[in-house]
């Protein structure tokens, strides 16, 4: 893919002199920004019409013991309507790491922020609520400083739980029509999927304020990417969002692949695009099988799960795991697919449509269902895109993006699809673009089954990248060379930095990979989708009742593997 | 005796018999496993044959607790507490590599197996196991708890014939 | 800047909604299910494990597997490639002088911790000696910690050389014979495929095709 190379240069006319300064040669443009300029600039690039960067797509923070300056907090943000990308990079040194907070510009900075925050110990001034966020309340030090020992551990105990005590705004003003309670959901409960918290302050039946917590399958991804070779971090992108683990690893994989500066062969990025959307299937179909299940309606859950358990059959029979597929390597695939690939996906693009069929029978026009979704935690476009939202959420909401369009990769701009939009931005317009979305996926695989299997490797022709074949390892002393130096010191990418982005199920998969040239990642900072959809949570189930907010975090599709990492 | 009337073993034998053959699985999924556990409920494994479908979320009402998925620090406090709120008899199936020993996630946050904070009768392994690997472990179960009644009921006949034994002789 | 919705258009309901008549669809599919799977014409997705066992494709991620020579000894030569390749460090060799002077090294110690274990397959990738591949062995079961440390013995245990449950390894000679036979056009399996999609016949699985597929079952399944 070619590298972005419009600098947006007209915008930095309008900003004082030196508060920005371009840095040339990166895979986007770059402003290094001074600190006491920052909330200056991102006013100017969010809040101004004609910048238009009104998506704030990740904050990310990076630690140079090595420089004066220690951290480095680097901001990513996009246009929408021009498709621009933009990385703003702000130098903080450790003796006074503070910054300025811009949740004024973009909501979506207020979770970001606090993860630095958790992550790197630097202060937000302005923020509202900074606090730690992944990790626990007896937690001491910031793990992802590069002094922090990957295995040291601390023991919560039960008296240093943190218990939040929301209030509203305006509960001074006494219009509670009853005796307002506090109430504590989850983590273990159903409706929480296993893993959220929520406090929440009712009035009667009603949410008048609340606080989410997360953080309970924080798993340090990050801090052990660090500790990994490039190559042994595939198993870790399985488990970010487990319910389409390929969609991650095709991520991964084609962010260092950039960086790098190799192409995964056309048979790599043919089997990728359609297991990709397999899994985008596989994903909706858990999110809106579990939907229905938190708002009773049960039989539809095993009518989803059937599918999903023939597309295992898929995954299964290419890679060998039904879940954790790791079928992804770096420059290709893990091994050879199938002999019976195509005709497989042909029976699955035969079997899937049916199923979909009988649930929109049963759901679609049922008023029971409508009743509990329509209207219910409805966020508008313009909104959404303030919290960082991206995905089928936001384009429930109106907002026509999408990474797979925007910025093709893989085969996605050679096939005829449309990106579904819907006006309603409540659950059940949530719903049915998941519905949409499947049709137009199969849609998709159909065109690219229709192709036929490209001939020709399945993995790039470059021992320094990938394995050399076993048989060609086992005969050529060269090639067992090649094979020993690539397992014991890894893939040698070489320093750089890169921002990539596939369409995860549930918005834009980025990861921000930085390379010292050593056999392991400096730094690797996934941008999960549900992380700002996850920050609106409190937002959205404000002023609805606690059956709303189930119905809610059903519809937003937050896995809490990619959430907390 | 009334503890050794023929009514009240009888009526042990059924209860013990109703336990081991309907376990009433609290499913405390926080990853990955939760996906697979889903896969065993539903119809292509179907849990119910064995008599194993009455999911409960509440551990009052549970005997089985199938831990699945990582646990971490921030998490353990919680899993503590909904172990000790089961009633007896209890037991616990880990699930998946990193319930049972971390898995790869040697890390910062990561508890390394749930067996520091609780017991655990059965550990599963894989990443995540498939839900036969699953329903293998809780057959499993079944059968270790059948063969541990058998041990208990044996010893109590040694204690009672030795406390016999004794009182003759004395 | 483009312009995003400012507020939100919600679905309307039509007369029938308001009236609830789309439940009888609902309820039509639900029994046409019903009436199907009491008939015994459902589809009977089940599979009666553990009487029964769903067919794994020979490329499943199990249990692994410490092949040997003609001659009886473990292929390995404790070249530690596998326990650097694994993300996990669940394997744990200790090497020692082959009696052997054409084979340099050989493990006096393999264990596989298959509790850490994440089943990825990167052991085999490593390996340069095919001397570890996994097999679809997936009843695994531990009653404590001490019990899941897989030892060398354990893993190069004769069953395991069961041809049927060979799993993820570096060939898979089945499927040569696989690829041989659809290029000879001993069976059409795309073409089969394509018939049966422009047909809209009931899903059914070929007879023809060699490979194991995810719905099919196999009655033959090993007794755990």
């Amino acid at each position: 893919m070619p590298l972005i190379e419009t600098a947006p240069a007209p915008l930095l006319e309008k900003l004082p002199a030196d508060s920005a300064v371009p840095v040339e040669g990166l895979d986007q443009p770059t402003w290094l920004v001074r600190r006491e300029s920052l909330k200056e600039v991102a006013k100017m690039l969010g809040a101004d019409a004609s910048a238009g960067f009104d998506l704030l797509l990740d904050v990310c923070g990076v630690d140079y013991p090595g420089r004066a300056e220690r951290f480095e907090v680097v901001y990513h943000l996009y246009s929408i309507g021009r498709h621009e990308r933009l990385r703003l990079k702000v130098a903080v040194p450790e003796e006074d790491p503070v910054l300025p907070s811009l949740i004024d510009v973009w909501k979506a900075a207020n979770w970001f922020e606090r993860e630095v925050y958790d992550m790197f110990g630097l202060r937000f001034e302005g923020h509202p609520n900074l606090r730690r966020i992944l990790t626990h309340e007896a937690f001491e030090g910031h793990p992802l400083r590069k002094d922090y020992d990957p295995a040291r551990r601390w023991i919560l105990t039960e008296d240093k739980i943190y218990r939040p005590e929301p209030r509203p705004d305006d509960e001074e003003s006494g219009d509670d029509m009853f005796e307002p309670m506090t109430i504590n959901i989850g983590p273990s409960h159903p409706a929480m999927h296993g893993t959220f918290r929520i406090v929440a302050r009712l009035d009667g039946e009603v949410i008048t304020a609340s606080e989410v917590e997360i953080g309970y399958l924080h798993r340090c991804f990050e801090k052990m990417a660090e500790t990994h070779t490039w190559q042994q971090v595939i198993p870790f992108t399985d488990r970010l969002n487990y319910c389409s683990a390929f969609i991650n690893n095709v991520g991964y994989c084609r962010t260092v692949e950039k960086l790098l500066g190799v192409e995964a062969p056309p048979k790599a990025v043919w089997a990728s695009t359609i297991l990709s959307e397999f899994s985008r299937i596989m994903d909706h179909c858990v999110c809106n099988g579990a939907t229905l299940v938190d708002a009773g309606a049960l039989t539809n859950f095993w009518y989803f799960f059937q599918p999903r358990e023939e597309i295992y059959g898929l995954l299964e029979a290419c890679s060998g795991a039904r879940l954790t597929v790791s079928y992804c390597r770096i420059g290709g695939l893990a091994a050879d697919l199938p002999p019976d690939f195509e005709a497989h996906c042909r029976r699955l693009l035969e079997m899937i449509p049916p199923f979909m069929d009988d649930i929109e029978k049963l759901v679609d026009k049922n008023r029971i269902w409508l009743d509990r979704s329509v209207g219910v935690a409805a966020i508008s476009g313009e909104q959404a895109v303030n919290w960082g939202w991206t995905g089928p959420c936001l384009r429930a909401s109106g907002v026509a993006n999408d990474v797979r369009r925007d910025h093709p990769y893989d085969l996605y701009d050679t096939v005829d699809w449309n990106v579904v939009v819907l006006p309603g931005g409540d659950v059940y317009d949530r719903y049915r673009i998941r519905m949409l979305e499947i049709r137009e996926s199969l849609k998709i695989i159909r065109q690219l089954l229709d192709r036929g299997i490209p001939e020709g490797p399945y993995i790039v022709d470059d021992p320094h990248v990938a394995l050399p074949p076993k048989d060609v390892a086992y005969n050529q002393m060269e090639a067992m060379i090649y094979h020993f130096k690539l397992i014991m010191d890894g893939i040698q990418v070489p320093a750089g930095e890169i921002y990539s982005m596939v369409e995860g199920a549930n918005g834009e998969l980025g990861f921000y990979a930085i390379s010292d040239g050593s056999g392991k990642p400096y730094r690797l900072k996934v941008r999960p989708p549900c992380f700002p959809i996850m920050s609106t949570f409190s937002h959205l189930i404000q002023g609805g009742s606690v059956s709303d907010a189930v119905v809610s975090l059903g519809g937003l599709n937050i896995i809490a593997g990619e959430l907390e990492r | 005796m009334v503890g050794e009337s023929w009514v009240t073993t009888t009526f042990e034998k059924l209860g013990e018999w109703g336990r081991n053959n309907s376990f009433w699985p609290l499913p405390f999924g926080t990853a990955c496993c939760g996906i697979e556990f889903m896969s065993v409920v539903s119809s292509h494994y179907d849990m119910a044959r064995f008599g194993y479908e009455v999911v409960r979320f509440s551990p009052r009402q549970s005997d089985l607790l199938i831990v699945a998925g990582t646990i971490t620090d921030k998490m353990a406090p919680v899993l503590k507490k909904i172990y000790d709120q089961m009633p007896d008899p209890k037991w616990v199936v880990s699930m998946g590599a990193c319930a049972c020993s971390g898995g790869f996630y040697r890390a910062y946050h990561v508890m390394q197996g749930i067996d520091e904070i609780i017991p655990v009768d059965v550990y599963v392994p894989g990443c995540p196991p498939t839900p036969e690997g699953l329903m293998h472990g809780i057959l499993q179960l079944k059968e270790k708890i059948e063969r541990d009644r058998k041990r208990v009921k044996k010893e109590k006949a040694t204690i009672a014939a030795d406390r016999d034994g004794s009182s003759a002789a004395a | 800047m483009t312009e995003h919705p400012k507020e939100t258009r919600p679905y309307r309901y039509s007369l029938a909604e308001r009236l609830y008549l789309p439940l009888l669809s609902g309820l039509a599919v639900t029994l046409k299910h019903f009436l199907r799977n009491l008939l015994g014409r459902g589809p009977g997705y089940t599979i009666q494990y553990p009487e029964e066992r769903r067919n794994y494709s020979h490329r499943f991620r199990g249990h692994h597997i410490l092949t040997s020579r003609p001659d009886g000894s473990l292929r390995c030569v404790a070249c530690f490639l596998c326990a650097t390749a694994c993300p996990a460090e669940c394997i744990h060799i200790e090497s020692g002088e082959h009696p052997d002077l054409n084979i340099e090294k050989y493990p006096v110690v393999y264990d596989i911790d298959m509790l850490r274990c994440v089943f990825c397959g990167y052991c085999v990738d490593a390996c340069p000696e095919d001397a570890i591949i996994m097999s679809t062995n997936y009843d695994m079961a531990y009653f404590s910690r001490d019990q899941s440390i897989a030892t060398k013995e354990e893993l190069s245990k004769p069953y395991t050389y069961d041809t049927s449950r060979l799993g993820y390894r570096p060939h898979y000679p089945e499927e040569e014979a696989q690829r041989a036979a659809i290029r000879e056009g001993v069976v059409d399996l795309i073409g089969e495929a394509r018939r049966r999609q422009g047909s809209a016949a009931p899903a059914k699985a070929t007879k023809a095709a060699p490979a194991r597929r995810g719905r099919a079952k196999s009655t033959e399944g090993q007794p755990s």
